[in-house]
């Protein structure tokens, strides 16, 4: 006779809303995990998914993702040209919170060369990559849009040609390509009123220097202009040259910094991730003991609350494994139980989730052995008692 | 007659200093084979807890007990498997009935019959027919919280026969029953120590059930004396 079976099948209410109750405090631990992970995840997808060797920045910034970099767009010229280079090209990246299919959205703009540059766009889940050098744009399906979208961004209407699946930047953000152009102009687009305003202040400056007005009216023109910059140049290296010659070359005569993947990867693992990590970490570890702690508590509850059972079974002769079994397999069954019932509502609802989750089946294992292992610790304190507890505890009236 | 039980110079003192109790002072008793003993006297006399240092429950302060020749405790040492030693050989209906709240009346009685090494199926079919005999059959399937405690103790008693012990001991075994009952009760009893051969210690308050015992003992202030 199963005892434990039997004590589940006569309260079927209690055990079932007791594993709904530890289930979800399960899932919300697996839901931790996948954030942690999914942390980590989003902070280097675009460093993973850019096909580049080296990101080139300004120098002494640690950018561009964790802190802004400007440099010339011209500058790609010169770092082609650095020995052992295969190409490189201009990469512009920011984070905008604008109007987009109809609501305001935060996204990143990459914009990338479009005519053998680097850093487009890689695997697309439907339509193309941008082909026209204007007016055209590549959007993650988090923002909403289709194939074949209209959207105004800036002052110009775009064109959704593609869209990605789970292209975003550090923070979680999905991404939209564009051509280098339009990015650029996305970024810098001032109305007129900031232009006139930009205007009368360069005026002053001028004539704060006591130039002739003559002179004014020749320069002004020229201030204004202002020179187009870029986030970073992406390059590739020849096959078989050696990127940390590249990198002293470019950093010895360019001026300029840079990163290889690796590097750029570590950067972001050591900076913006590393608080969130750390935080999400605490919490991950913190609602694993308190999870323990309330099976724990629960298994010795369930207990305690046959120990007068318990003490009858001593009476009619049970031996102590019948006891023991007893008690194994009512926490055992809760803790699997629960289990299934969390794992079974993150599965569900995993999609819909406002963040990206990562499920390493390797975490999903490990909690769920640790919370087997703090069952069976739980239990063992139940087991102790109820070996010591004498049988005549059944005979009270 | 073969001995089935024998006590001799017994004491159980509960707590101590100026709390302690002597519930029970320099007993002795022999039962043998097949002889249904009654236990009479008034309430905290000590028949529960002479039953319960006979079953091996509470361990007694000083003397001896001896069933069927083996020496079960002296020298206040207890000698045998207890838990083990109980199972195969001792039926006990305890005064308030101790059923395991969880199972069915059925799963109450087949759980011994199982414990002791029996087939879960044929316990079960054993377990209903003692029921049945006992004039609880249509219960079987019922938790002890529903039942009446009259029923409730006929599934007690059917649990203390169950795997046919050598030594039965029932404690007020029909307090919670109407006459007729309780001599129902009181008779399955007698068949199983004359046709069993089981020795059998009834407690009672009731003098009437006790016709038809072989000997009858009271107990006042812990002491036992034998006579009606
Ligand atoms: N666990 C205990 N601790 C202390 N004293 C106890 C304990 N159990 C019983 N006693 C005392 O021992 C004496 C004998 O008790 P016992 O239960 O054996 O009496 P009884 O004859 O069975 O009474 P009743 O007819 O009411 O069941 C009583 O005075 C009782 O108060
Ligand atoms: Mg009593």
């Amino acid at each position: 006779m199963d005892l434990a079976f039997k004590d589940f099948q006569r309260h079927p209410g209690k055990f079932a809303a007791t594993t709904v109750g530890v289930g979800l405090l399960i899932a919300i631990v697996l839901t931790m995990n996948g954030i942690y992970r999914g942390n980590i995840h989003d902070g280097v997808w675009l460093i993973d998914h850019t096909d580049c060797d080296l990101w080139v920045v300004e120098r002494g910034r640690g950018g561009p993702f964790n802190e802004p970099s400007r440099i010339p767009q011209e500058t790609w010229k010169r770092i082609a040209a650095v020995p052992g280079v295969l190409r490189a090209s201009p990469y512009i990246v920011y984070t905008v919170q604008r109007e987009l299919g109809g609501r305001s959205q935060q996204f990143t703009v990459v914009g990338y060369d479009l005519f053998g540059g680097l850093g487009g766009p890689g695997q697309l889940e439907a339509g193309r990559a941008l082909e026209s050098p204007r007016f055209e744009m590549v959007a993650d399906r988090k923002l909403g849009l289709a194939v074949g979208d209209l959207v105004r961004l800036a002052v110009h209407d775009f064109t959704v040609v593609g869209v990605t699946r789970g292209a975003v930047d550090s923070g979680g953000n999905p991404l939209v390509y564009l051509s280098l152009p339009d990015a650029q102009e996305v970024l810098y687009q001032e109305d007129n009123r900031a232009l006139e305003l930009k205007r009368s202040a360069s005026l002053r400056a001028l004539e704060a220097a006591s130039l002739p007005s003559t002179d004014t009216e020749r320069l002004l023109p020229l201030l204004d202009s202002g020179a187009v910059t870029v986030s970073a140049v992406l390059a590739r290296v020849e096959p078989g040259a050696d990127l940390a010659e590249v990198q002293r070359h470019v950093t010895r005569w360019l001026y300029l910094d840079s990163y290889t993947t690796e590097q750029e990867r570590d950067l972001m693992l050591r900076g913006r991730l590393l608080r969130m990590s750390a935080i999400l970490g605490l919490f991950r570890a913190l609602l694993l003991v308190v999870s323990i702690v309330v099976i724990s508590l629960l298994v010795y509850i369930l207990t305690m609350e046959k120990i007068r059972s318990i003490a009858t079974l001593k009476l009619i002769g049970a031996p102590n494994r019948i006891i023991v079994r007893l008690i194994l397999e009512q926490s055992l069954f809760l803790t699997v139980a629960s289990f299934v019932a969390g794992y079974a509502l993150i599965s569900v609802t995993q999609e819909r989730f406002p963040r990206t989750l990562v499920l390493l089946s390797s975490d999903t294992g490990t909690t769920f052995l640790v919370l087997l292992a703090g069952g069976i610790v739980a239990s063992l304190a139940g087991i102790v008692h109820s070996l010591r507890t004498p049988p005549s505890v059944a005979l009270g009236g | 007659m073969t001995e089935a039980l024998r006590v001799s110079g017994l004491s159980k003192v509960y707590g101590e200093g100026a709390l302690a109790v002597h519930a029970l002072a320099d007993v002795d008793l022999s039962v043998a084979a097949g002889e249904l003993v009654a236990l009479l006297g008034p309430s905290g006399s000590g028949k529960s807890t002479l039953l319960f240092c006979i079953s091996l429950i509470l361990e007694p302060t000083a003397g001896k007990i001896a069933m069927f020749g083996e020496p079960i405790h002296g020298g206040g040492r207890t000698v045998v498997d207890v838990r083990r030693f109980r199972r195969e050989n001792i039926g006990f209906v305890f005064q308030h009935q101790n059923l395991i709240p969880f199972l069915s009346a059925r799963d109450n009685v087949a759980i011994v019959l199982e414990l002791a090494g029996g087939r879960a199926r044929a316990a079960r079919h054993r377990a209903l027919d003692l029921l049945e005999e006992l004039g609880v059959g249509h219960r079987a399937h019922d938790l002890p919280a529903n039942l009446s405690g009259g029923e409730q103790q006929r599934v007690a008693i059917a649990r203390a026969l169950a795997n046919s012990p050598r030594l039965v001991l029932a404690d007020e075994p029909t307090a919670a029953l109407d006459t007729e009952r309780g001599q129902v009760a009181m008779e399955m009893l007698r068949r199983i120590s004359r046709e069993r051969g089981a020795a059998v210690v009834t407690v009672t308050h009731d003098e009437r059930m006790i016709s038809g015992f072989d000997s009858v003992y009271r107990l006042h202030d812990g002491r036992l004396r034998s006579g009606a």
